[in-house]
């Protein structure tokens, strides 16, 4: 497969998994303001923290804040940016992926581009964002359904999973990490807020049952072994996909896999008790570094790797 | 002659009412239309227009679009299709296949001669200079081996019914020619419209056409490679033509590369792949030949690779279509194409030529200058409908810039007499009118030569417009070439 490929491949699934982890961060924090507490606001102001973007803290209103992050062209941390950008990427390897996979995807950003966009999202913000997660959900089950499983999916899915470990390390962050001069977050609201922008309240309540307590949230996306959005899961795929690519390349221990294993272990050996003695943040900082030592890795064995090493004898 | 521009007695007299695709001259339609026809009465005007809006849906969300840069935003939109298929009966289109493989042939052994002996040139058939010093003759290419002498690999010709119902060839197009991914998306789009119509009038499939592009790719490297490696050259997302590029691409399951994914090292090309470097033995190209390789055509050109011309010289890597195939369509040395194919195959052409003024020559120029206003006059290296005067439809200022520039620079000029192009019948605004049509087969030359039994039909969308370029405002439509009714050819 061309490196240049690989690299669209790859940044398509990082672009879509943000789209649609923005996507519900708006939506619990537009939901959340449908409520006059004091535990909304706190949602609202953990949303935009996770969010990462100083533009948007300082949005007049939460409403404001969603409309801008969904749609805002002119802000590459946007919803649109974001689909724009796994667009340009797809059409830059529409021949690697199938007309079906395309057509889903080609679908959300002619809606966002459309001219009445604006319109149709003030119209019903949460319809729009709901309707979008849906439309993530079927592109990525079209190319589940219609894609050859073979390196360039690996190189796709290494793009979600790499991206959805670091965002979920980084909500995370917000609202466990010990540095933030916050109060912790206690309110049951709050909680199952928090749960939302994970997309984990149903399945944390077959786990936990509606016993809401910060240490199992904590426990429940750090280190569940099935939920798909717990970061162990994550690991977990990064390893596996990674793997799938070396084994294509016949270049075993060549740097990104070994990391991806010893990211890897260290969740699925991780316990609660032991995260706590650390601390939440520390640990956090450790899974957000190693994922940026992946990602780098990856780009030095298999998209720019220098010429000189590969050139035949 | 009256002093007035804006009557047209001088154009009525030059050309006789434009052929009708669907409607005989007393008004009855014609056989090959009945089908259509008859389920044509059957749809309202409504429902017309929704199945034309659904087919524009199709194309969008396929991505089948060009990009419209602005200043703020960029826009996408579709090359305007029209629903209604242009139908073209099985025995004329025979002639036109056989007109086509014999212009082919012809026209590649010119190349093959122009580039190496240069026979014709001696024998003074064709003027040496016009050749020689035609931009697009490649003087790199000369003594070059091309395998089967298949110069052009991929054509696409441009025909146009005159009003005595005969096809003539108004352009090759030999270098590299687009249109072909809409022949295939406006099929797609005409089975979905009228499946049954399509179904009983015995239409012959244009799908084969990717993988007998793959193997007339793969039959010009079979001498020395046993299954090469075959890869599309693009200039990447921004060419407007890219829709296509990514289309034959998939469709044949080939790389789709551009100039940065290639490395060339020891006249070997590679390209960069996750797993290192790759060899590729055939590369379509669907880059101009100035941009090919900035180390022998253009050296600012960032759209191909530094040293690629250099590995096609050593035999290491077929470049179809072969660079300086342009010669070939200049439009000066067009009006010698009749006498090309006597010199080479000692036929006379099936598929006539327009007849052509070539202002290089005094007489022919001081004829064209008395009458700018009948005739259409053309830039020989200019295409895509740019600096082109058509009389009949220009003001008198146009005329007289028209004629400073040929003074100026006659050999550049050719002249036309204005041709009214066939009408077909077009589904416009909720209404079924007729609008100037040409027709662009694809023909495709490697090991041998095969037309695919389709075609794109070009459209000139306004009214009375005879210009059915896609950057003037020109749409497509399907063209359904039927089976023989004896059932030969199904």
């Amino acid at each position: 497969m061309l490196a240049r490929v690989a690299d669209s491949l790859y940044w398509i699934g990082r672009y879509v998994e943000r789209a649609e982890h923005m996507c519900r961060l708006s939506d619990v924090m537009l939901n959340a303001t449908l409520d006059r507490s004091e535990a909304a606001t706190q949602v609202a102001r953990i949303a935009l923290a996770a969010v990462g973007d100083p533009e948007m803290a300082r949005a007049k209103s939460p409403y404001d804040a969603a409309l801008a992050l969904a749609l805002d062209r002119g802000d590459r941390g946007s919803i649109y940016s974001s689909i724009a950008h796994a667009r340009e990427n797809a059409r830059q390897v529409r021949d690697q992926i199938t007309t079906e996979t395309w057509e889903r995807l080609n679908l959300i950003y002619l809606r966002m581009n459309d001219p009445d966009a604006t319109r149709s999202f003030e119209g019903g913000s949460q319809l729009f964002l709901h309707d979008t997660i849906a439309d993530l959900h079927l592109f990525k089950g079209a190319g589940d359904a219609t894609m050859s499983h073979g390196e360039g999916w690996s190189f796709l899915l290494l793009g979600v999973y790499l991206e959805r470990a670091q965002l979920i390390g980084s909500l995370l962050e917000v609202v466990f990490g010990e540095g933030r001069k916050r109060k912790p977050v206690t309110d049951h609201f709050a909680l199952t807020s928090v749960l939302r922008m994970g997309c984990a309240l149903e399945p944390y309540l077959r786990v936990y049952t509606a016993e809401m307590q910060p240490r199992y949230i904590l426990q429940f996306l750090t280190l569940d072994e099935d939920f798909p959005r717990s970061i162990r899961f994550c690991t977990q795929q990064i390893e596996t996909h990674l793997a799938a690519i070396v084994r294509h390349s016949g270049m075993a221990g060549s740097g990104p896999d070994r990391l991806a294993g010893r990211l890897r272990a260290r969740l699925q050996y991780g316990d609660m008790d032991e995260l706590e003695a650390q601390g939440a943040s520390p640990f956090l900082k450790t899974v957000l570094d190693e994922c940026s030592a992946i990602h780098r890795s990856l780009y030095d064995a298999f998209v720019a790797y220098p010429l000189e090493d590969r050139l035949p004898a | 002659m009256s002093a007035k521009r804006d009557d047209l007695p001088t154009g009525a007299k030059t050309s006789a009412l434009p052929y009708d695709e669907m409607l005989a001259p007393d008004g009855r339609v014609r056989k090959h239309y009945h089908a259509l026809e008859a389920r044509l009465a059957t749809l309202s005007p409504d429902e017309l227009a929704e199945r034309q809006k659904t087919q524009e849906r199709f194309f969008l969300l396929q991505g089948i679009t060009f990009t419209v840069y602005g200043a703020e935003s960029s826009t996408e939109r579709i090359i305007p299709t029209d629903i209604l298929p242009r139908i073209i009966p099985a025995q004329e289109w025979s002639r036109i296949e056989a007109g086509l493989i014999q212009r082919l042939r012809a026209l590649n052994m010119f190349l093959a001669d122009i580039y190496s002996e240069q026979q014709i040139l001696m024998d003074g058939v064709v003027p040496r200079e016009l050749v020689l010093q035609a931009p697009s003759y490649r003087r790199e290419m000369q003594n070059l081996y091309v395998p089967h002498k298949a110069y052009a690999n991929v054509c696409g010709s441009d025909l146009i019914r005159q009003p005595n119902g005969e096809f003539a060839v108004l352009e090759d197009n030999l270098r590299v020619p687009s249109g072909v991914s809409y022949m295939l998306a406006n099929r797609e789009a005409s089975k979905r419209v009228f499946p049954g119509t399509f179904r009983g009038a015995g239409v012959r499939s244009v799908d084969r056409y990717p993988d007998l592009l793959l193997a007339t790719l793969k039959s010009m490297a079979a001498d020395w490679r046993p299954n090469p490696q075959v890869a599309v050259l693009t200039p990447g997302v921004y060419n407007s033509a890219y829709y296509e590029h990514a289309y034959l691409a998939r469709l044949m399951g080939v790389p789709l590369v551009e100039g940065r994914d290639l490395v060339v090292h020891e006249n070997m090309v590679y390209m960069r792949t996750t797993t290192g470097l790759r060899r590729i033995d055939v590369i379509y190209r669907r880059v101009d030949d100035d941009f090919i390789d900035p180390l022998t055509f253009r050296r600012d050109s960032s759209l191909g690779a530094a040293g690629l011309f250099n590995a096609y010289r050593a035999g290491n890597v077929v470049i179809c279509n072969a660079p300086g195939t342009g010669v070939a369509d200049d439009k000066a040395v067009y009006a010698y194409v009749p006498e090309i194919i006597r010199y080479y195959l000692n036929e006379d052409a099936i598929l006539p030529n327009i007849e052509t003024y070539l202002c290089r020559e005094p007489a022919q120029l001081s004829h064209v200058l008395a009458n700018l206003d009948k005739l259409v006059v053309k830039a020989v290296g200019a295409s895509g409908g740019y600096g082109m005067l058509v009389g009949p439809h220009s003001t008198k200022a146009q005329q007289e810039e028209f004629a400073d520039a040929l003074r100026a620079d006659p050999a550049n000029y050719i002249a036309q007499p204005t041709i009214q192009l066939s009408t077909a019948p077009c589904l416009i605004d909720h209404a079924i009118e007729p609008r100037h049509v040409d027709l662009r087969p694809f023909i495709l030359s490697g090991e041998k030569i095969t037309v695919t039994p389709g075609a794109l039909t070009r459209v000139a969308l306004k009214k009375g417009s005879l210009v059915v370029n896609s950057s003037q405002g020109g749409g497509s439509k399907d063209t359904w070439i039927l089976a023989d009714t004896k059932g030969a050819a199904r």
